[in-house]
Order: C-alpha cells, then structure tokens, then sequence
C-alpha cells in the first residue's frame, strides 16, 4: 500500500492509518452481527448489558470515523471538543431514556 | 439611530455607519418581508390556530368544538390572510431577484418563485377556505365540518412538493453562484427544509404518534428547522440588499 | 495556528494544539446542524421506544441483520475510499484520487441496492408502517437513504473537479469527503440504535 503522505503536509493521516481504522470498524461490526436482536430465532430479551456494550461499541465507531476519516483529530479545538460532546451526550441521552 | 428610525425602510437596510443602503424599491421590499411574515405568524398561530395544528386523533365532536371555540379568531384571521395573501408573492419575489443577481441566471429564479407561488394554493388558501367554510354555518352537519378539518389541516400541512421543488432550485442556486449574493451554508439550510418537508409525508398515514401532523417529527422538529431557515434568510436578504451598489443596471 | 512540519514514521499522532479544518467552513455547517436534526430524531426514536419497548424489540427481530451488517461494512469501505482519495488529492495523484472516488460511489450504490432489496423484502413480509417500529424504521433509514443519493451526487461534483486541469482544489475534495464521511456516520449510530441494541 504506498504511503502518499507528503512530507510536509500539516495532517499527519498515511494510508495506513486508514487502513488501520478500517479494520477496527469492521471488526467491531462483525461482533455487532452477533450481537443483534435479529441473529437469534428464539425470543430474545432485553439486556442493559448487551445494550450497553453496544453503545459504546457504537461510539467507539463513531469516534474513529470521525477522528480518523473526518480528520477532527487534527482540526481546531472547538470541532474536537464540540463532536466530542455531541456524541457522549447524544449516546448518553440514548442509554438514559433506554434505562427509564 | 433611534429605535423608531430603524423599524423604517431606510432605517432597516443600512451600511455600517447607519446610512440607508442599496436600491430604494429592494429597501422597500426587504423590509417589508419580515413584516409581513410576521403578521403571518400572529395569524397562524395565534387567530386561526393551525400553528401548532389540533389534534388529528380527536373524535368528530371534538372537532365541532374546535371550530365553534375559535370560530371568530379563526374567521379573523383567515380573512386578514385572504386579504394579505398577495403579500406571499411579494416576498417570493424578492427572493427571486437576489436569485436573479446570482450568477446562475435566471431559470432558477423562475422555478423559486413558480414552486413557491403554486405551493400557496395548498398550503394556505385551501386551508383558510376549509376553515371559513366550517365556521360560517355550525350547526352544519357534524360528518361534514370534520371532514373540512381534516382537508384544511393535511393540505395545509402535507403540501409540500411545491416547496420541496423551490427550496432545491433555491439550493443549487446558491451552491453554484459565483457573485455570492447568499452565504453557501444557507444551501445546505434550505436542503435540511427539503428533508423535513419529506418526511412530514407521513403524516398522511398516520394520525397519532410522531409522524403524525402534530407529531414531534413530522410537526415539532420541521418547525423548528423551518424556523432557523426563515430567520437565516430575513438576515441574509437584509444583507443583500445592504451590500448591492445602488447603481448596479438593472436587469430585464 | 500550531502547524507542525514532521518526518513522518507510518503510524503516529503527533499532537497538533490547534489545527486546520479539512475542507469548506460552510459544509461543516451542514454537517454539524444535520447531526443535530438526526440527534432529535434518535432521541424521539429512543422515547417512543422506551413506551412500549417488547413490541420494539419484537419487531427488531425481523430486521435482516445479514444485509444490515453488510451495508455497514460497505459504506465504511466507501468512507476508507473517500479518505484515501484525499490524500491522493493533496499528493497531486489525481487519477488515483478519482479511481478512489468512483469507487467509493460504487459502494455508494451498492448499499442503496442492498437497501433497496431489503425494504421490498420486509414490505412484502407484511412489515410495514402500521408497526410503530417499523414507521421509524423506514423514515429513519429512508432519510439516510436520501443523504446517501446526495452524497453521489457530491462525490460526481468531487470527480468532475478532480477531471478539470484547470481546478483540482484539494479543498473541494475535502468538502465532499467531509459529506461522505457524515453519511458513513450517521448510518453506524443507526445501525447500532435500529439493528443491534436490545
């Protein structure tokens, strides 16, 4: 895979680190698979834990794809700070209704 | 400048240092958009009640109540609309012109002020008229006064192709102008107007719940984007008229 | 502005305290305003769901995960693909920045197909929306489905720009890649809300 970053380039993101990023989403996505409502045939019940593990394996995708893929990892505070924010609230805000 | 100068024409579009900018007819025709959608407000919201809209999952008799409750503000407000409705096409036209400025020409100008101008029939008229008709004999039968309330509330509420069309015209617009009469981010505003007015489609199926007319996707979250939209382009049509030089030629 | 000149090993973070925005200020506008829009129609999902939560959970069981997991990874491809496209773009190579892009579009339709099946399947499965889930189901994922439609549309704008010798903006790239990538992001927050939790 030929590593087309420019020396002098500002960002610091290589070809490999997307590669990288790419595996991780997908390897978590594959256990997803697993996980889902729908993999099982029997009636499934609902689980805080299963819930729960699946949300932070979302935010953990949501993160990557952001940091990495969207480059917020090298963009000005506010962007981190601001999507940071965003995600943990909004996530946190998903588990908290979920758990009323 | 003193408040009241400011709530005047040439008090409204300005340079920087207070003086009145731009061409006088454009003042004229930017000030009197927020006007005019004001008093739009105050009767859709507060006259006619259809802002924020009754209850679809109400019983025929709820319905009866409805219109006799509000009988006079809903008469009052309507037919202030009935009269002010020409104000509708003004401000479309005003609109249209800064499109017009815009270096895409004016096909897409055109096609703005067409949707917009045909959306009006549903998306005001019928429901004015639906609602005129009901309040003026209530002791009509029951059946039929529901029936006008259901017209009145998805027309008014469901009529969203014509606009749909004008907001994607009005878009690409703004993306591709090369003067950049309006901001870009304001194309991305009017592209969020066509997501929300797709998905109050729904409501046509359902009359409960959230995607219902009154519901917290199809109603409460379109208004609020609808919100941000229109007070984005009172701002950027003020600054438009205040930074067009006021012997740009005319066009045809 | 803390810009950092760095002999670059492959894997690395090197802290940059303030950076640069990738692409146009005005897309990150809609970016972040329609995180917000689809934010508010999570949490009515969650609050509606959170009413009646067995027949949500029911009907999450006829959800086809297969597909839903497929489109998933198909769409992160699509998102790797736009990303390497913009380096390409910044090193000049701008034939490969547009191989990149059609096929990043191509896994683009590829999920609007794969979509496409599983709504017809689940329809003609008797899931429609007369089911409360389901209703969220398809405007939710019909939404996105939208963005996705727009997103090849911006991705035929980045390829276009990247043909003409004349423009090649690297920004321009970036701005449709920042569009790409919320697409991709958004669906992953979808798909773990809709498919996978219970």
């Amino acid at each position: 895979m030929a590593a087309t970053t420019g020396t002098t380039e500002k960002t610091e993101t290589t070809a490999r680190t997307l590669g990288w990023a790419w595996v991780v989403l997908v390897v978590i996505t594959v256990a997803s698979w697993r996980l889902a409502p729908a993999h099982f045939t029997d009636t499934v019940v609902a689980s805080t834990g299963v819930t729960a593990l699946v949300l932070v394996l979302t935010y953990i995708k949501a993160r990557v794809i952001l940091r990495y893929f969207m480059e917020v990892r090298s963009s000005p505070r506010w962007l981190r700070i601001g999507t940071e924010v965003w995600l943990i609230v909004l996530l946190g805000a998903v588990f908290g209704i979920y758990l009323a | 400048m003193s408040p009241v100068r400011a709530l005047t024409p040439d008090g409204y579009v300005t340079t920087a240092d207070g003086r009145p900018a731009g061409k006088p007819d454009v003042r004229i025709m930017t000030w009197f958009f927020p006007l005019w959608y004001g008093l739009f407000g105050i009767i859709i919201c507060l006259l006619a009640r259809v802002t924020p809209p009754p209850r679809p999952d109400v019983s025929t008799a709820d319905k009866v109540a409805f219109f006799s409750q509000n009988g006079l503000t809903i008469q009052l407000g309507f037919v202030v609309l009935l009269v002010l409705l020409g104000g509708a096409a003004m401000t479309n036209g005003l609109v249209a012109y800064q499109m017009k400025r815009m270096s895409t020409g004016s096909v897409l100008a055109y096609g703005y002020l067409a949707g917009m101008s045909v959306g009006a029939l549903p998306g005001f008229l019928l429901v004015g008229v639906c609602f005129l008709t009901a309040t003026l004999r209530p002791d009509r039968d029951p059946e039929l006064i529901g029936l006008l309330y259901d017209l009145g509330m998805l027309s008014y509420n469901a009529s969203l192709g014509c606009f749909t069309a004008a907001y994607l015209v009005l878009a690409i617009a703004v993306l591709y102008d090369r003067n950049n009469i309006f901001p870009k981010w304001f194309a991305y505003i009017s592209v969020w107007q066509i997501v929300t007015e797709v998905i109050a489609s729904q409501m046509v199926v359902f009359y409960s719940g959230p995607f219902a007319w009154n519901g917290s996707i199809s109603f409460w979250v379109a208004v609020v984007v609808f919100s941000v939209w229109l007070g984005a382009l009172i701002v950027i049509l003020r600054n438009a008229a205040a930074a067009e030089p006021a012997d740009e030629p005319d066009m045809d | 502005m803390g810009k950092v000149t760095v002999q670059q090993p492959d894997t690395e973070t090197v802290a940059v305290p303030d950076g640069r925005l990738p692409g146009d200020v005005h897309m990150w506008v809609m970016v972040l305003g329609d995180l917000i829009v689809f934010s508010s129609y999570f949490l009515i999902y969650l609050i509606y769901r959170s009413m009646d939560p067995e027949s949500f959970l029911r009907a999450q069981q006829h959800l086809d995960i297969n597909i839903g997991s497929i489109n998933t990874v198909v769409l992160l491809t699509s998102s790797l693909f736009v990303a390497r496209s913009v380096l390409s773009a910044r090193a000049g190579a701008h034939r490969q920045a547009i191989g990149f892009v059609y096929a990043a579009g191509g896994c683009g339709v590829l999920f609007m197909v794969l979509k496409g099946y599983e709504w017809a399947a689940k329809i003609s499965a008797g899931h429609t929306n007369s089911d409360m889930f389901f209703s969220f189901y398809y405007v939710i994922t019909g939404v996105h489905l939208v963005h996705v439609l727009i997103g090849l549309i911006v991705l035929g704008v980045v390829v276009r720009e990247l043909q003409n010798p004349g423009r090649r903006r690297t920004w321009m790239v970036e701005t449709g890649a920042t569009y790409w990538h919320m697409v991709d992001l958004l669906w992953v927050i979808i798909f773990g809300l809709l498919y996978v939790m219970r």
